[in-house]
Parts: structure tokens; sequence; C-alpha cells
């Protein structure tokens, strides 16, 4: 084939843009540890890496959502534990004021339940941050306001809460509740902490009957109707604390698995997206090998049309 | 029988068609690196003869004449591949520009989102799909936490920010409509002037040519150049006359006919600014399908306006969809009814104005005077995973992964092609410049001919002229 004298010079532009290129492409992978910068590169792995990215967008929102929930369940948690003290107390209180006390006794026994009252109406009333968690919905008031004669004995506790309960999603279509509203007599929904009438619970009337029965001497009512009572309010306490308890090893289950879909939906991205470093390196080195191929050989050329002049 | 005289016309003839081969070498010479030129050669032919009694005498050597050495298969696919690669090279140049301003890049430098590993990993730094995430990751937030005013303002910044990146990206994409519509008012000007180029010189062509009765080589070179850089505009058809000169037609209108520039390029707007382009003396509107013009019209009216329409779709159902939701939603102060999304498209979308200064006007409750209520912000966030039938049942998130592939593959697509193309270019024009181009060493080698021949012509003269000063010398003495 009879070769121009341009033939080399295009030749040998186009074999070193074509290298150059190379170089900048592969260089440019070496240095992010990207294969994939733009969509044109890979426009089906671009895909996958914007998918696995609002995954791990989502992962890590619900990684956060069980973080605060995680903070609420806790502080739930002590509230709950606080009140079963409280019950506990309460019944011991039911259970020792039989016909045996005398009315001094009975007397104190009242005191201490009314205290015990106030104390509960305090726990209830707890806050997380500066939301009251036992309130429903209604998280901006403090949901139980207890009602004082003129000796400070607690006549009545009012709700003021709502009997709903947000959920939250800790993973795609999984949603969980921590919360529980002061009171649900409504006869559906979530469970009330201090009253559902569905499982005769009834904490403060409970405790504000036992005291009157106290302050009255009245251990046959104590006996057999606030002893009984005051049962039904510790098993609706413990249902919350068993719920509590579970809702937060879900929390602890979903962190966990929210961590394991986190890495993995990385490890993914990098694979999709990332580069074999020793693939591109030795791909750099060839192409590099190739450029100062050309460059010498073209040297070379140029050496020969010399001699070919000074021939002349 | 011939005389010294005639020998030395003989010698004479000689060195002046040598002459001309070195000459016309020195002419392949100068224009060794002129890739519009074709290299060009002497053909020498004996001249007349002279008979003589009992013989027929050579009387040496003339110029039959100088031939271009051009092949017109190779010429006409140059021309063809080079409407072709013009039309990929710039096809690839508007969507390189296109998925430089939609801006969705892969930032492996960029920090893990969930921070959770601590190393860094491959994340979209500056993309319309990370805004997208945070904007649903804030509603999250806000359900998991819905009194929380911090939360309330993430989520308003978020939307601002998601809206404001789609404003931008919308109207870079107009900006790139805008650039490709000057580019075809530009491209049409330069065919134009190039119609007329070649029609001045078909003129000249056919002058030189009918004067001198010989190939106007030079200038055939030079509308060949012309003819192929017209081609890098719009794809043509040619056919050459008797007279040698050149009618150029474009999309079956004859746009050169001999030496008169028969019509034109126009760019006309078909409506909404988009240019198309037209004859401008038979006003038939004309379909390219080759060089840069119909690339800019293709690319404008194809790839771009898909991403520029699938992105107001998608802001559009951004909009409808959360809005839909958020309506009925109660804020912190018990109001109902406000938008969360103005605007219609990713042009115009924007935040309601009043979140921005209170946002506890975000109504992210199902009902009145319940702050802790989440059910509209757990329904907001859940429209990330809700399918989208005005979205061809993609949710937005994918609607939107959907027109990046697609862009993507509009370009990937599009490289492969200008590789193709600078391959079988290279290779055409390789091929040509084996029979067209300029080789050193054979000119030179043709120089070395030219010259001995020369030399040898010379020696003749110089003998003949000894025998003559002999004759002479005898007639004296």
């Amino acid at each position: 084939m009879r070769i121009a004298g341009t033939s080399y010079t295009d030749s040998l532009v186009t074999q070193l843009n074509y290298l150059t290129s190379q170089q900048f492409q592969l260089q440019g992978q070496i240095s992010t540890g990207q294969r994939i910068q733009r969509p044109e590169d890979d426009p089906a792995g671009m895909s996958q890496a914007l998918s696995l990215q609002a995954d791990s967008s989502s992962a890590a929102q619900y990684a956060q959502n069980i973080s605060t929930l995680q903070t609420s369940a806790t502080t739930a948690s002590n509230a709950l534990q606080q009140l079963k003290t409280i019950s506990d107390r309460a019944g011991e209180i039911a259970t020792l004021a039989d016909g045996t006390k005398t009315p001094q006794q009975l007397q104190t026994y009242a005191t201490e339940v009314n205290q015990l009252i106030q104390e509960a109406v305090q726990v209830a009333n707890q806050k997380n941050g500066d939301q009251y968690i036992f309130a429903g919905t209604k998280t901006d008031a403090p949901p139980f306001t207890a009602t004082t004669d003129a000796n400070g004995i607690v006549t009545g506790v009012t709700y003021q809460g709502n009997t709903t309960v947000s959920q939250s999603e800790i993973a795609q279509g999984t949603t969980v509740s921590v919360g529980a509203p002061g009171e649900n007599n409504s006869g559906s929904g979530p469970r009330g902490l201090i009253a559902d009438n569905r499982y005769g619970a009834d904490f403060f009337n409970h405790l504000i009957s036992l005291q009157k029965d106290l302050s009255s001497g009245n251990t046959s009512a104590i006996a057999k109707s606030d002893a009984p009572a005051l049962g039904k309010d510790e098993d609706n306490l413990i249902y919350h604390i068993a719920n509590n308890g579970l809702v937060q090893s879900r929390l602890e289950a979903g962190s966990t698995t929210i961590d394991n879909i986190a890495t993995a939906d990385q490890q993914s991205l990098t694979k999709v997206a990332g580069v074999n470093m020793t693939l591109a390196i030795t791909q750099l080195s060839r192409a590099q090998g190739t450029y100062q191929a050309a460059l010498q050989s073209s040297s070379v050329l140029l050496q020969m049309q010399q001699q070919v002049m000074q021939y002349l | 029988m011939p005389g010294l005289f005639d020998t030395l016309n003989l010698a004479m003839r000689s060195m002046q068609a040598q002459q001309t081969g070195v000459t016309i070498t020195g002419q392949n010479l100068a224009n060794a690196n002129n890739p519009a030129y074709s290299r060009q050669r002497v053909n020498f032919q004996t001249s007349d003869p002279t008979p003589t009694q009992g013989a027929v005498l050579g009387t040496g050597v003339q110029v039959a004449g100088i031939q271009q050495i051009r092949d017109l298969l190779l010429d006409n696919q140059l021309r063809d591949e080079g409407s072709a690669g013009s039309f990929w090279t710039t096809t690839q140049g508007a969507l390189e520009n296109t998925q430089t301003q939609l801006g969705e890049f892969i930032n492996g430098s960029a920090a893990s989102a969930n921070g959770a590993s601590g190393t860094n990993s491959a994340t979209s730094a500056q993309g319309l799909s990370t805004q997208l995430n945070n904007l649903f990751s804030a509603f999250q937030a806000v359900a998991t936490d819905p009194a929380s005013l911090a939360q309330r303002q993430n989520l308003v910044s978020q939307a601002q920010s998601l809206a404001s990146a789609f404003n931008q990206v919308s109207s870079r994409l107009a900006g790139v409509n805008s650039n490709l519509n000057s580019s075809i008012t530009s491209d049409v000007g330069s065919a134009n002037q190039l119609l007329s180029d070649i029609a001045g010189l078909n003129a000249d062509i056919a002058r030189t040519e009918s004067a001198t009765g010989a190939s106007a080589n030079d200038l055939r070179d030079v509308r060949q150049q012309k003819l192929e850089s017209l081609a890098k505009f719009a794809n043509v058809a040619t056919s050459t006359a008797a007279d040698g000169s050149l009618t150029v037609s474009i999309g079956g209108i004859a746009m050169v006919t001999g030496t008169k520039l028969t019509d034109t390029l126009q760019t006309y707007d078909a409506g909404g600014g988009q240019l198309q382009v037209r004859a401008a003396t038979a006003g038939t509107s004309i379909t390219l399908t080759g060089g840069s013009i119909a690339a800019e019209i293709q690319t404008r009216d194809g790839a771009l306006a898909t991403l520029r329409t699938g992105l107001d779709s998608l802001a559009s159902q951004l909009i409808t969809q959360v809005n839909g939701v958020y309506t009925a939603g109660y804020d912190l102060n018990g109001n109902t009814g406000a938008n969360f999304f103005t605007g219609t498209n990713a042009s115009d979308i924007g935040v309601n104005s009043n979140l921005g200064n209170d946002p506890s006007q975000v109504q992210a409750a199902g009902i009145a005077g319940a702050k802790g209520d989440n059910a509209v912000a757990l329904a907001l966030a859940r429209l990330s995973q809700t399918p989208n039938a005005a979205l061809g049942n993609l949710t937005l998130g994918d609607a939107y992964s959907h027109l990046v592939t697609n862009l993507g593959n509009s370009l990937a697509n599009a490289n492969e092609q200008v590789a193709n193309q600078d391959s079988v270019t290279s290779m055409l024009t390789q091929q040509r410049d084996s029979i067209s181009g300029v080789s050193m060493e054979e000119e030179l080698t043709n120089l070395m001919t030219f010259q001995k021949a020369y030399q040898a012509s010379a020696q003749i003269v110089s003998t003949i002229n000894l025998m003559l000063q002999t004759l002479v010398n005898m007639k004296s003495t």
C-alpha cells in the first residue's frame, strides 16, 4: 500500500488522541475509585447506583428513626417501671389494710396512697424532650391533671390527651408505636395506660377509691373491690411494660437489620460503581506503554524521512 | 535525416518537460501537509515524430497533461461519512452538555449517607436524586418527631433545596435547547456560505477549463474541500455535469446548479421557538438525516426534549402527589388546607413561602389539635414508595432514575457511534491518502529522476553545441 506523508501524522495523532483519552478515563477512575462517574459511563450501572443510593438514604433515615424511637421507648420504659412500683405499693397497702389495722394505721396508709396518686400523676405526665409521652398524639400538654380538696387530698384526675398514637416507620412498610394513650375508654384503638374499660383498668380512680376507703376505714370494700381493681391495673401496667420491652426488642432488631442493609447497600454501590483497581492500573500501564511506543515509532519515521532528504 | 538543430530542439523539449516534472513535484511537496490537496502527476508523451526517408524519427518528449490523482468513489464515501461523523460528534457534544447540565454524577469522595460505617462510599453528591431522597427522609424525620420544629425546619429546607435544584436544572436544560437553536442558525449560515462558494467555484472551474482545455486541478481540490465541509453541516447529494460543474442537492432540493446558487437553507420557527430548516426559495421543509444541523434538531427534539418533559412531569407529579396528601393535614396551630409545593413543573416548582418563615405551619398531623400526630407526614414519606400511573407506574425516584438512564444510554450510544465513525473515517482517509496523498519519499525520488533526466538532456545540448562548434570550425578552416 502506498503511504502518504500525512498518513503518518494523521495516524499518529488519531492513535495518541485515543490513548490520551483512554489514559484520562483510567486516571479518573483510579483517582476517584469510581468506574461510573457519569450516566454515560454505564447507564444500567448508573440506574442501579441511583436505586442503591435511594435505598441507602432510606436506610440512613430509618436508622435515625430507630434512634429517636429508642430514646422515647427508654423514657417510656422508665416511667412504666415507676408506675409499676407505685402500683406494687398500692397493692401491698390494699393487702395490708385489713381488719387488724387500727384507724390510725389505715389513715397513715391513706396519706401514703394520696402521695402515690400524686407521684403517679407526675410520672404519667412524663416528657421525652418537650413531648408528653402518655398523651396520645396531644403531646404538647400534660395529659393528666389532678384535682385536690382543701386538705390536699386528690379527689379526681382528669385525662386531657386523646386516644390515638402515632406510628413510625423503621423499615419500608414496617411501623412501630412507642407511646400509649393515657386513657382509652372508647372501646377501640390502642390500649390505655392508666385507664381502659376493656380491661377494667382505671388506675387513678382505683387509687382514689382506695384512699377514700382507707380514710373511712372500710376494709371490707378495700378487700372486695379496691384490691381486685388494683390487680387489673397491675395487669394493664404489666401489659404495657411487656409491650414496651417488645417494642425495644423490635427497635434493636430493626437497628441491626438496617445497619446490615446499609452495609450491604454500600458494598453493592462499591461493586456497581467502584473500579477494579488492579485491572485499571494494569490497563493504564499498558496505555502508557503504548503511548510511549507510538511516540518512539513516530520519532524513528521522522528520522527516516530526514535521511531521505540528506540522501538528496 | 534530422539536423543538429532538430536534436537541439529535442533536448530543449526534454528539458522543458523535466522542468515541468520538477515544478509539479515541488507543487506536490509544497502541499504535502494540505489535507485538501490531491497529488498531481505529469503525463509525458512522445512528441510528434518526423517522418524521413526510410525512417520515422522521434522528436523527444512533451507534457501531455497534468493529472490530478483522485478516486471519486472514495471522495463520495468520505463526504458521506463526514456527514455521519459530524452528526454523531455533534450529537455527542450536545448530549455531553445535557449530561453536565443535568448534574447527576456519582461522587466517589462523598461521605456515606448514613455515616454508619464511617468510610467513604459511592454517593451522588449534587444530583436531583439526592435532593429527592433527602426530601422523603425529611418527611420521615418529621413523621418520627412530628412536633419538632427543628425537623420541620429541616423538611422545609430540603424541599426548598429540591425545588431550587429542579428550577436550576430546568433553566440549564432550557439553555441547552436555546444553544442548539443558535447552533442551527449558525450552521445554516455557514452551509449557505459554502453553497455560495461551491457555485462560485463551479463558475471558476468551467471558465478555467474552457479557456485552457486542461483540468483545473487546484480549484477542484478547493471545491471538494468545500463540499466535504458542507457535508459536515448537512447530508448532500451531488452530480457532475459535462462542463465539470457540480450540482449540489440537500433534502432532494437542488441548491447549486451549474454556476448558479438556486436555493439556500433557511431556519423557521415550527412553534415554541424550535427552529426547523427549509429551502428558502422553494419553501419546502427539509428533513436532514446527516450533518450537524440534523444532529442539533434531533438531539433537541429527542433526548433533550424527553429529559425536559420527563423532569417537568416528575416535578408536576411531585407537586400533585404531595399537595394531594398535605392539604388535608393540620399544622401545629390547627390550621389546614394550605399547599406544600407551589408551581406546576420543574421550572416553577417552589415551596409555600409561609413555611420558610414559620415551620410550625407544616401540616404534618392528620387531626387538628394533636401536635404529636404524624399521619400526614407518614403518608407523605410513603409517597416515595408509591408507584405513579402518570409516571408509567414508577415511583418518583425510579422515574428520575429512568430519565438519567435514558440520557446515559443515548450518550453511550453516541460515544460508540463516534468511535465507529472515527474508525471508518480514519480508514477511508488512509485509503484516499494512499491514492491522492503526497508521499515525500515518492516525490523526492521523482525529483531525483527529473533532475537526472534534465541533466542528461542538458548534456545533449552541450554535445550538440560542441558538434556545432566543430562544424563551424570546419568551415572557417
